[in-house]
């Protein structure tokens, strides 16, 4: 007994000072953390409770912020604005993705040089790729209507109609998928060959093997991707800032290109409501939050991994 | 060994940077203690030099003249040395003048003022203006004005950026055989109809005028009827006055004539502004609101851009000479380490001769009264400014009052407008709009 517990003591001294030894490796992590993480986001909570301008003293004014928050017309359309980028962009965005990676993991010849294309646009910079798509989708001699009157189809006024505003963003969107084709990529090169093998003795379908096998195989990393890309939509700005900024106002056409996060700016720094920025932040962490809850919670029906029976 | 040396190397280098680093500190608290201890010396003794930061919002591309004058300054005295930096939008600034280094002088847009004043970031210059024997009025009213917030004035007009001028495509004109530009608005759209061409589809191939062309405007046409923001003697803001529902339903008649879909699909294709496809160089669009800066060499006597006093309401003569100003200001932030010197170079800024060159060097009108008439302004290679120089005598020029509010009174005043351009309000119900929006943020600041 006694000497169970000298050892115990014994193992703790070490533990300790290997631990020691970990947190003083890890302490630039941590400091950077503290400073610059931890900290911004407490005090972020704090002046959501209050009325600060940047320059003077805050004031503390409790759940004004919140409640006011409700009140605002333009907190709701900005909220709407955003779920709409969430729910129509992001859905298509990583279909087109997946088709995109099917497509590229396919044994073509110059299969890389295809990779390489596809990808270049998700290094062009968010700025400049969203100038040239203002060019492609002007309504008078963008390439975008010159195709579809083509074709015999009127082109709407993309970047000018509040109608087309977002959809203009959605379109662009397609462009800069990139990243998540290579993701998928990535895990479908990594599904056994020896389903498919099992499937062709089978006589099963391409499109079944699609559903049975390939689908559920890299649902982990639809899982991921989906995360991901919610929170990105959710904050959404550079493009929608660039779009709004070529009808020369801060929403674009009555106010539909004003998404949360440039709202949330507008309130920041155009009319030094910090207090109620914060709060606005606070409301959009909640909300990704929620959305991110619901995806985990339903994902155990959908997403498959390697080690489940 | 190598690597003990580029270790060596690594900790030699880092000494030095940390050191030179801390001597520029030392340096600077001595360059503060100087100028503390000089202002209890006699003015003999030599001065220690200050060096103060001023920070514009002009791109490379434009700073030649502001950097001109700043080398102007630097040799004209020596005691203070202005370093500057450009580029420095009023995100930036907000962010240095909020954070403990803060520039010394700062140039912005008049309406970052009012909503900084009022937080405190901004030094209120009473005393300043006192003890030197600065005259605000040699400057002129409508400029001055925009720098005063709750009553005192927080910064000084160095630009007047003035809209006041109709200019126009003289091929255009000439083409549909008007031979003078409009005097009146109700003429401006009779010639705006004569001036628009369709296609044989129907589509808008050239038009006359369009009133939110570059931008929604909502300062300049409540200006142009004489309306107002604010009413002083109730504390009530004024967006709904009578003029300034006139000027909003002047501007929807436009859309009324031509279509909404119709300009909004030309406007789309129209080149873009301030390059060689300019929609009013090329013909497309024959009149808009011009600034002082704008056309610079296609506006002379050959140029194909004719520039006239832009047209006032038929039935209010008295309104003739109608602009708007919205300046460029000089601000010292309150946490400035050299407001004194700071002040200096703003005084310098404003005076006459500064003034004269910033005018000749960046076609600007020059924002004191008294210089409009100089001598030097009016040679020949400065022709083009001539008849700015005369509309900025104009006692009809006015622009937004600057308060804490300012920004949100903007923005609900163009998201509103915007509404009644296209028709989905009245221009009374869009203003009464604004006024219940904005009302209960003036009560609270």
């Amino acid at each position: 007994m006694t000497e169970q517990h000298n050892n115990t003591i014994g193992i703790r001294k070490r533990e300790r000072k290997l631990l020691i030894t970990g947190l003083l490796f890890t302490s630039p992590w941590i400091i950077g953390f503290l400073v610059f993480q931890l900290y911004p986001i407490l005090a972020s909570f704090y002046y959501s409770m209050t009325d600060y301008n940047l320059f003077s003293a805050p004031t503390w004014v409790g759940l004004d912020n919140y409640t006011n928050l409700f009140k605002d017309d333009k907190f709701y359309l900005s909220m709407y604005n955003t779920l709409y980028m969430t729910i129509v962009g992001v859905v298509p965005h990583m279909a087109f993705a997946l088709i995109m990676a099917l497509l590229l993991n396919a044994k073509v010849k110059g299969q890389s040089i295809y990779r390489t294309i596809y990808f270049l646009p998700t290094l062009v910079p968010a700025v400049a790729g969203s100038l040239l798509w203002m060019w492609l989708l002007n309504s008078q001699y963008g390439f975008i209507n010159l195709a579809l009157e083509y074709v015999g189809i009127a082109g709407p006024n993309w970047l000018i109609d509040p109608d087309w505003t977002k959809p203009s963003l959605v379109l662009m969107g397609f462009w800069g998928t990139g990243t998540i084709t290579v993701m998928y990529l990535a895990a479908l090169q990594d599904v056994p060959k020896m389903y498919y093998e099992a499937a062709d003795i089978d006589g099963a379908s391409k499109w079944r093997q699609f559903w049975t096998i390939t689908f559920p195989s890299i649902s982990p990393m639809t899982l991921f991707q989906l995360i991901m890309m919610l929170i990105a939509s959710f904050q959404y700005f550079t493009e929608g800032m660039v779009f709004a900024e070529a009808t020369q106002s801060t929403g674009g056409p009555e106010n539909s290109l004003l998404f949360y996060s440039i709202y949330l700016y507008q309130q920041a720094f155009s009319f030094l409501n910090m207090g109620y920025a914060s709060a606005m932040a606070w409301m959009l962490f909640v909300v990704v939050m929620f959305f991110a809850l619901v995806i985990f919670k339903t994902s155990a029906k959908w997403v498959y991994y390697g080690g489940d029976k | 060994m190598s690597m003990f040396r580029k270790k060596t190397l690594t900790l030699v280098s880092s000494v030095v940077l940390i050191g030179s680093l801390l001597a520029g500190c030392g340096s600077n608290a001595n360059n503060e203690n100087n100028t503390a201890g000089n202002a209890t010396n006699t003015p003999e003794k030599p001065k220690e030099k200050v060096e103060i930061s001023f920070w514009h919002t002009y791109t490379d591309a434009d700073a030649g003249p502001i950097t001109t004058t700043v080398e102007n300054f630097n040799k004209s005295q020596d005691r203070i040395t202005v370093k500057m930096l450009g580029n420095q939008d009023p995100t930036k600034q907000l962010t240095a003048i909020s954070g403990g280094a803060a520039p010394d002088v700062l140039l912005t847009y008049w309406n970052n003022i009012g909503p900084w004043a009022d937080a405190g970031a901004v030094l209120d210059l009473t005393e300043n203006i006192a003890s030197s024997g600065f005259d605000v009025n040699t400057i002129i009213p409508a400029a001055m004005d925009r720098m005063k917030v709750n009553d005192s004035y927080y910064a000084m007009p160095f630009t007047m950026s003035m809209a006041s001028s109709l200019m126009y495509n003289k091929a255009a004109f000439a083409e549909a055989g008007i031979t003078a530009p409009p005097e009146t608005l109700e003429q401006l759209f009779d010639y705006a109809k004569q001036l628009t061409k369709k296609d044989a589809s129907g589509s808008i191939s050239q038009i006359g005028f369009i009133p939110d062309y570059p931008w929604i405007d909502n300062v300049f046409w409540p200006v142009l009827y004489g309306g107002s923001w604010y009413d002083e003697a109730t504390g009530k803001v004024t967006p709904n006055a009578e003029a300034n529902v006139q000027s909003i339903a002047y501007q929807r008649s436009f859309y009324e004539e031509f279509g909404q879909s119709q300009i909004d699909k030309f406007k789309s294709g129209m080149g873009k502004r301030g390059t060689a496809q300019d929609p009013l160089l090329t013909g497309q669009l024959a009149m808009y609101v011009g600034w002082e800066y704008n056309f610079m060499p296609e506006r002379g006597e050959d140029g194909p851009i004719g520039v006239a006093p832009f047209p006032y309401p038929a039935d209010q003569p008295e309104l003739k000479g109608s602009g708007m100003v919205s300046p460029r200001a000089v601000f010292i932030p309150t946490k400035a380490k050299h407001p004194e010197e700071a002040w200096e170079f703003m005084q310098y800024l404003m005076s006459a001769d500064t003034q004269v060159q910033y005018s000749l060097d960046g076609h600007v009108i020059p924002t004191i009264t008294s210089v409009l008439d100089d001598s030097r302004l009016l040679v020949e290679e400065n022709k083009t400014m001539w008849s700015f120089y005369e509309r900025a005598k104009s006692e009809n020029l006015n622009g937004f009052p600057n308060s804490s509010y300012i920004g949100e009174y903007l923005q609900s005043l163009s998201e509103e407008t915007e509404k009644a351009l296209k028709g989905t309000l009245t221009p009374q119900a869009a203003m009464d709009a604004v006024a219940a929006k904005i009302q209960p943020i003036a009560d609270k600041k």
